[in-house]
């Protein structure tokens, strides 16, 4: 029993590591630009096929790919701000916010289509020769690459905040998040800003992509599900903590794993359920601020 | 050095400001006093780039301000001080400042003008490691106007520092912009405390629902019968 | 009020018109497109009551479509009269709504769009796993099966919704809900009660949407479960809107109008659903450059090429 509990725990751990690392992109972008991207799993969906395509046609390693998925999808980031949402930097607030939304969610259509062109609606995965290879600790079962990719999501996490919290430029990200004017007053280029932090946003969400598609399958509609988790993951963790998203995110793992043994196929109803408990009992989320 | 040729600006649709002019000369104190929403606070915001005007024309030191993005006004050495302070609540004050030097002209000097600061206001050094939200009203403006002076502008701009404070701090306050503006930076001063801004500037201009209405020496204002009236509430028989 | 005279004379003879086209033709095309426009002209009018006039923007308006029919469909094919089956689903639409609305409201506007787009995504994947398989009619009722009540229902749900619109757009309600969406703060020291005008919206926002899916359900021979909680029926009600005009009564008509034609002629020359990403492109376009709507951009465009000269942008 306490076996099974232990496994239970131990494969929430690995899925939620991927929830957390595909929220704190998304918490990224929203802190700093105060962009919902609903379309964040439809860049989370490209890094994956990119990173599938890349083992399957050169065979690079997955893990060994991932810096040039994270670099390639920080430039898709990148042209995406300024060809698309920079656009709507010359309305008001309000309206700019809102017209950011209904991009996102435009792209969240077309990207599956264009993808299931390119790539047919075949369910595919990463499957190098190590992929189901694990080891036993006291009877509960490790994959290598579920633990990875714990691994992977925890140093990329780790990294995150010392990008934040020690460089310049991090804490100048992190300024802007609090407010634009005092950032625009500091000297500090808001637009430049932006478009930097889009980049790294999506950036993340390619990374956490490829590490998805070692463990689950890809397919050209795995983006809103995905989206999903993250932004219930966003209002667990709360805004303005990259950390707190990723902790979020293995609470949740955790969560879906224990009730997946009496809720069965209806797990995700838990994520609706959660979000609801949070908004009655905790806005501000577990780790949030203001 | 630096002047505001008759601009419009609008805040929305409202129209807010109607061919405001002024100048400023180096190392000159000049305040801007005028009741709420007369339109000082706009015009402090449309020189930082914040609201552009839609007409006129903004030179400092011979560049065009009002063809220009609020960073690179920064970088060209004006610096506002907004009348909610322009800090960061969730950072510390350490980093605020040094946050404030984000600029290319602030970014080389910043060791030495965060000493400089420290100086200024001992009491930012001893809080430095303290989030920027826990401080008291007087110490918020100290860091405001210390992170301000890191970007080392040329000139500075103080949307009400005396903003909620009490008399002592205030005075305070005023001793520190006083040494500042000794060590040759301009200030341009809006302010509802209008005694205090009158005692410290060289002139000042008085502006009403969006248009300057009157320029002197700000000697000659103190005594006005109709500024000690409107703006000091002093009546006399 | 002999000014509205005009409109009221256009749209009541439109009405007539439309009420007495299965007289005129017995063409099943005709009337099918003809319903399909109708029902989106309801549905799209009830997304432009929560996005256009409250300026709520609800990406998850697809649970409530779902809601309404699948509910309406299988009360109906279990028995109860239709009407009551029809009610039902739009009611049960609008309580799914309140329980997200109840919480998301009082807080930050983020919350709403999550939380619709939550529950959406939820609802469909809980009924493809629950109810996978397509419902389809029985053979006696297939063989009863008539467009024309159906379209007349259409008409009915169509007009229903127009007066909806009107009638928020001029009571103070509307006026509550339009202050909101231009600027919360200011109406709320107008002593605008916010969350209840988000509410009241939200409602009959989604009591209306889950009307259109109930008559959907009714229209449709079969149906996929899955498929009335698919996002494309979001999209489709926010795509006519900002096409037609968002925030005014005759943008979702014309935008339906001009949607169904533009998705029929798609369809026919282009591959599969690559329709949506023709749409996508589309919408994202309009949002950028013509948030006035397509058809008002291409109006003003006409009269710029008349008058020679660019006419006064509208404020916002």
């Amino acid at each position: 029993m306490v076996q099974f509990l232990a496994q239970t725990f131990v494969n929430g751990i690995n899925v939620g590591a991927l929830y957390g690392l595909a929220a704190v992109g998304l918490s990224l972008i929203f802190g700093v630009m105060r962009i919902l991207n609903v379309a964040h799993g439809e860049f989370l969906m490209v890094g994956g096929y990119i990173g599938f395509w890349l083992f399957k046609l050169y065979g690079v390693d997955p893990f060994m790919g991932l810096p040039l998925v994270g670099i390639f999808l920080f430039l898709i980031g990148i042209v995406f701000y300024k060809v698309v949402f920079s656009r709507v930097a010359k309305f008001h607030e309000e309206v700019k916010l809102k017209n950011s939304l209904l991009i996102a969610f435009g792209l969240y259509l077309i990207f599956p289509q264009i993808a299931m062109v390119l790539w047919t609606a075949d369910e595919r995965a990463i499957s190098p020769k190590y992929s189901g290879q694990a080891f036993d600790l006291l009877g509960v079962r490790f994959g290598y690459v579920p633990l990875w990719n714990v691994c992977v999501a925890v140093v990329i996490v780790l990294a995150m905040y010392l990008f934040l919290n020690k460089t310049y430029f991090g804490k100048s990200l992190r300024g802007t998040a609090e407010s634009w004017k005092a950032a625009k007053l500091s000297g500090i280029n808001i637009e430049w800003t932006f478009m930097i932090t889009f980049g790294l946003g999506i950036s993340l969400a390619g990374i956490a992509g490829v590490l998805i598609a070692l463990t689950q399958e890809l397919t050209p509609v795995m983006g809103m599900p995905w989206t999903l988790k993250a932004l219930i993951v966003v209002v667990l963790a709360g805004m303005g903590s990259i950390v707190g998203a990723f902790v979020a995110g293995l609470i949740l793992g955790i969560v879906e794993a224990v009730s997946a043994i009496f809720m069965g196929p209806y797990t995700i109803a838990i994520g609706l359920l959660i979000f609801l408990i949070i908004l009655v009992l905790r806005p501000r989320g577990l780790f949030g601020r203001a | 050095m630096f002047e505001v040729n008759h601009i419009d600006v609008y805040y929305g649709e409202l129209k807010a400001l109607w061919g405001v002019s002024l100048t400023l000369d180096k190392g000159e104190i000049v305040a801007l006093i005028g009741a709420n929403g007369s339109g000082k606070s706009t015009l402090l915001e449309a020189i930082a780039g914040l609201l552009p005007p839609t007409t006129g024309e903004i030179l400092f030191e011979g560049v065009r301000l009002d063809k220009e993005p609020s960073h690179r006004i920064v970088e060209l050495g004006v610096c506002l001080v907004p009348e909610d302070r322009g800090t960061f609540p969730g950072m510390n004050v350490l980093e605020n400042l040094e946050l404030g030097a984000f600029s290319k002209r602030g970014r080389k000097e910043k060791e030495e003008t965060l000493h400089v600061v420290y100086g200024l206001f001992p009491i930012l050094k001893n809080r430095r490691n303290q989030l920027a939200r826990t401080l008291s009203g007087g110490e918020q403006q100290m860091l405001a106007i210390g992170k301000g002076l890191l970007s080392r502008p040329k000139l500075l701009m103080l949307d009400e520092p005396s903003l909620g404070l009490a008399p002592l701090v205030t005075k305070n306050i005023f001793e520190a912009i006083c040494q500042i503006n000794q060590t040759g930076v301009s200030i341009l001063l809006v302010e509802q405390n209008v005694h205090i801004a009158l005692k410290v500037a060289k002139r000042a201009y008085i502006i009403e629902n969006g248009r300057i209405v009157q320029h002197e020496q700000a000697k000659n204002l103190l005594e006005d019968k109709r500024v000690r009236q409107a703006y000091l509430g002093i009546h006399s028989t | 009020m002999p000014k509205n005279w005009k409109s009221f004379s256009i749209f009541g003879g439109t009405i007539a018109l439309l009420a007495l086209l299965p007289l005129f033709t017995n063409r099943s095309d005709v009337l099918t497109w003809s319903c399909l426009t109708l029902q989106y002209i309801l549905l799209s009018q009830s997304w432009n009551i929560i996005g256009g006039y409250a300026g709520q923007v609800n990406l998850g308006h697809a649970a409530f479509f779902g809601l309404g029919a699948l509910t309406t469909r299988y009360l109906w094919l279990a028995g109860l009269p239709f009407p009551v089956s029809l009610l039902s689903g739009a009611f049960i639409a609008t309580v799914f709504a309140l329980l997200i609305g109840i919480p998301a409201f009082r807080l930050r506007g983020i919350y709403f769009v999550i939380g619709t787009l939550v529950l959406a995504e939820i609802l469909k994947v809980v009924i493809d796993t629950r109810f996978p398989v397509a419902s389809a009619l029985s053979t006696e009722t297939l063989l009863t099966y008539s467009l024309i009540p159906r379209y007349y229902l259409s008409l009915m749900g169509a007009v229903l919704s127009v007066i909806a619109v009107y009638f928020i757009s001029r009571s103070r309600l509307g006026l509550g809900m339009m202050a909101t969406r231009e600027d919360e703060d200011a109406a709320k020291t107008s002593g605008v009660s916010i969350l209840q005008n988000k509410l009241i919206a939200f409602a009959i926002s989604t009591f209306l949407a889950g009307l259109a899916g109930g008559i959907f359900a009714f229209y449709m021979v079969a149906i996929q479960p899955g498929y009335v909680f698919s996002p494309i029926w979001t999209f489709d009600s926010v795509v006519i809107v900002f096409v037609g005009g968002i925030g005014t009564l005759i943008g979702p008509i014309i935008g339906s109008v001009f949607f169904v034609l533009l998705k029929q002629w798609l369809s026919l020359h282009l591959p599969g659903g690559s329709h949506l990403a023709v749409f996508g492109v589309l919408f994202i376009l309009v949002v950028l450059y013509m948030p006035d709507g397509f058809i008002e951009a291409i109006r003003r465009f006409g009269k710029m090429m008349t008058l020679g000269r660019k006419p006064a942008v509208q404020g916002r």
